[in-house]
Order: C-alpha cells, then structure tokens, then sequence
C-alpha cells in the first residue's frame, strides 16, 4: 500500500501548526510506522527545531532538491538517529522518522520566493520521499494561508488536517479551505482546534464546529502555559504524556492510522 | 459542694468572669439537681422562677405547634445554661425542657441569685462581664454578616478567598453567632458556586461564519489558471494511485 501523505494546514499563523505536525508525526511513528515530515513552510521553516536539528547539523535541503542541487534522499535527516539529548525527543531513537527541511540560509528562502517553487517539482519530490524511504505517512507543514504552494499540498494530500483556534476569524478562513478541500477531493478531511481557553465547554465546541462543516473534530485542545514555554525546546507530547494537551494530540493518531 | 462541681461551674459561659470566690458564694446558694431521661425540667408559660446551668447530659427545649405535636427547638448540654435571660426579664417560660440523658444541673433560685446580686457587687460585676462578653461577640460576627451581605449583594465574593472557613461548632449561645456566620459563608459559596456554572453556560462561544465573503474568496480562488490546472493535475494523481494500488 501507497503511502499517505497528510498535510497539516491553518488559516492563519500562530494556531501552533508546526508543534502539532511535529508531536503527530513523532506520535504516529512511535506506533511503529515510517513517517516523514516535509517543511513546505518555505518563507518561515521552523519545524526543524522541535526535532534538534540546527543549521549546523543541517545538511541538505528542500531548497537544494527544488534547484536541482541534491536528490531527496540526500535531504533526508533520519531524526531516529541523531535524537540528541532532548527527554521528549530521544524517545524517537531507532523509529523511522525522517525530516525534510526548508533551508533557513537567508540567501536560499529569497531566491526560492523569488524565483517561485517549481510545483512539478515539489510533486516530485514528494512521491520520491513516499517510494525512496519507504513511508507510511509523509506529514506537510504548509506556510499559513491559500497560497500556489499550499493548494499544491491540499491537492496531493490523501488526509487534511486543519488546525484552527476556536475563533470566529479562524472559522471563517477554515470555511474557505474546507471548501477548497472538499473542490480538490481530498478523501479525509479533519479539523482540529486547539488554543481553546479551559474556561469554555470543549465538548460543545467540537459539536457546534462540527455542525459548522460537517466534517470531523479529532480533538479540542487546550491553551496551555505549560505547552508555550516547553514547545520550541523538545516534543511536548513526548516528554509530558499525561498532560492534557499531549493526551487529546494522542487522539487524532487512530484518526490518521483509520483513514481509508 | 465539691472541688469538682466549683470547676464545672467555672467552666460555663454565665459564671466563667467570676473569682473563686464570688463562685463559692454562688455554690453555697445553688443546689445540683439530678433528672432522668424524660424528667420534665420546666414547662412552657411556668413562672420563671429560677435557673440552671448544667453541669453533666443534654436536654430538649421543646414547643408544640399548633396540632399539639412536639417540636424541638434546640439541644442544650454541658456548659450551657437556661432560663437566665427570663429570670431578668421576669416574663414565663417560652418553652419546655426535657433530658435527653440523666442530667446533672446546677439550680439558682430567683430568691437566690438576686440575694447575691444584691449582696456581692463582685458576682453582679462578673455576671454583667458575662452579659456584655457575648453581647460584643456575638456584634462581632454580625457585623461580619452585615459586611458580607452587602459585599455579596455588590457580586463582591473576594471575602471568600481572605477568609478561613469557620467550623460549625455546636456549643454555647456565644457560638449561635458563629454558626450564623459559618452558615452565612457556606451559603455565599455555594452562591457563587451556582453563579460560575450559570456565566460558564452563558460564555458559550457562538461560531458564526460570513457565508458570502466564504464564496467569494472560494471563488476567487477556484477561479484562477492556476486552481483549474491543478485541480486536473490533483485528479491524475489520485486516479494514479488508485491503479496504482
């Protein structure tokens, strides 16, 4: 069986994509799957960091393979192998996860939006990543917003995760991307919320959004101080499982491992 | 009268202000009463012509209401005393007592204690201490009420958190104003309680979308080469894979 690749998109910024995709990856490959992730966030690459590779250890890029300059199995960073000291991240240690970057070389990301990404090429390199390196699932971390390059991950991906903050603005451009979803076929379609203030009732808040989109919530996160601080240093979910936040990410990985 | 029945005596809330030996003067013109479970100490609209204190057991103060069936009022034990207010007051017993268990109570006779009134300024002053004591605790705690009543009228419940909540002793009438107080706080709590639920309720966030501006960006998007292109190019694959499979 193919893999599947399963782009995780938000409207807007800040709704804590790159997190999420990163803790869901490591989560699914956990179970035992060959995961990748690719960075497609090419104006602001930031996933990189939660998995410890720094632009020291980083050595070929997306932005090598869209400009001919490295094939995708070179791009390929086996994260299993270089866990480092993090408590969350070594966990990962001998599980196949592979990470995609984005360059974060200032000179790169200018002549790649310059020059526009070649989307053949993207698509390419996409499938090669599926077939070269085995996959289950191959995780997008999409640039916020309905750009050429993101209706490009919407377009091949077989599951759309989008994460929206339980906010009328958020809604409203999340409306325009299930729509937009739902015009390109993608066959699995979920929602996540996450950032939601612990005051408010999340079980009503999965029931009206879902009301709103007929589409499935896999889960309502909670704002969490706790997430903020710890976030950008290791893989939250890893190294607090018992926290609220990392228990309801666990819930959206059989949603993932079901999809047809 | 014995060394022990003095202490007793000095441990109940009427005489506890009085010296040693004001007390001895009480003791030599009280006598210690014994009744047995169902012994009727006094009964309702009987002249008020002496007071207890007692000394050891519990008794009922009872009232009947209006179909003649009994009704408890209150329980009253070791410490405590009945009638006192009355016997200045000079008006008949409100209600009846009855022991609950065999009883041992110390009883002052009006003659008797408005003798030692008259003779000892000492046993009147200590009394009168008595008297004003509870008079000022009991304002304490409610002014506190009064405080807190009209803090919880303004939806002003910082009190709750500054303030320790006070046990529900039963004891002496001194604590009838405490257990007020204690009920009081246990009420506003459970006020505030039911009034986080209700606002919990009413925060309920409501979702609303623009449904035109959701079509026109839709459309402005889908509009494009661009999407067109990929939108056919999204369909290859997929029908690619799906061979493929």
């Amino acid at each position: 069986m193919a893999g599947k690749i399963v782009s995780i998109h938000s409207f807007r910024g800040g709704t804590g994509k790159s997190n999420t995709t990163a803790n869901l990856a490591s989560q699914v490959a956990m179970t035992g799957k060959r995961v990748g992730v690719v960075d497609t966030d090419i104006q602001s690459p930031g996933i990189h960091v939660l998995f410890g590779l720094d632009e020291h250890k980083m050595g070929k890029t997306l932005n090598d393979f869209l400009h001919g300059k490295a094939s995708i199995r070179e791009v390929g960073f086996p994260v299993g192998e270089n866990t480092g000291e993090g408590e969350g991240r070594s966990q990962l240690a001998g599980k196949n996860l592979f990470l995609f970057p984005s360059s974060i070389n200032g000179k790169d990301i200018s002549q790649i939006l310059h020059e526009g990404i070649d989307f053949n090429k993207l698509n390419e390199g996409l499938q090669t990543a599926i077939t070269e390196f085995n996959l289950d699932y191959l995780f997008i971390d999409t640039h916020p917003g309905l750009n050429e390059e993101t209706l490009l991950s919407i377009a091949t991906s077989d599951i759309l995760i989008i994460i929206l903050r339980p906010d009328n603005q958020d809604l409203q451009g999340t409306a325009v991307t299930v729509d937009v979803a739902r015009s390109l076929d993608v066959p699995n379609l979920f929602l996540m919320v996450n950032k939601a203030l612990p005051k408010y009732n999340f079980a009503e808040i999965k029931k009206d959004i879902e009301a709103q989109f007929q589409a499935p919530v896999t889960s309502v996160l909670p704002l969490s101080f706790d997430m903020a601080e710890n976030a950008s240093k290791d893989l939250f979910s890893l190294r607090y499982p018992d926290h609220e936040w990392s228990k309801a990410l666990r819930n959206i990985v059989p949603y993932i491992l079901n999809a047809k | 009268m014995s060394v022990d029945i003095l202490q007793k005596i000095q441990e109940t809330e009427f005489f506890k202000e009085l010296s040693d030996e004001a007390l001895a003067a009480v003791a030599a013109k009280a006598e210690v009463c014994k009744y047995q479970v169902g012994d009727v100490m006094m009964r309702k609209g009987d002249p008020a012509d002496s007071f207890f204190v007692i000394l050891e057991g519990h008794l009922k103060i009872v009232t009947t209401d209006a179909k003649g069936d009994e009704i408890i009022i209150n329980k009253v034990g070791p410490g405590e005393s009945i009638g006192e207010l009355a016997l200045v007051d000079e008006r008949p017993r409100s209600a009846g007592v009855v022991a609950l268990d065999e009883v041992e109570a110390l009883e002052l006779t009006k003659d008797a204690f408005f003798e030692l009134l008259n003779q000892r300024l000492d046993v009147s002053l200590g009394i009168l201490r008595g008297f004003s004591n509870r008079l000022r605790f009991s304002t304490t705690y409610i002014e506190k009420v009064i405080d807190w009543s009209q803090k919880t009228a303004e939806g002003d419940y910082s009190f709750l958190d500054l303030t320790q909540p006070l046990n529900n002793r039963a004891g002496s009438d001194d604590d009838k104003a405490a257990q007020l107080l204690s009920a009081f706080y246990s009420m506003v709590s459970k006020v505030k309680a039911r009034e986080e639920t209700l606002k919990q309720e009413l925060e309920r966030l409501t979702f609303e979308i623009d449904q035109e501006r959701r079509k026109k960006e839709f459309d402005e998007i889908t509009g494009s080469e661009f999407y067109t292109k990929l939108k056919e190019q999204a369909k290859a694959l997929r029908q690619k894979r799906a061979s493929d499979q």
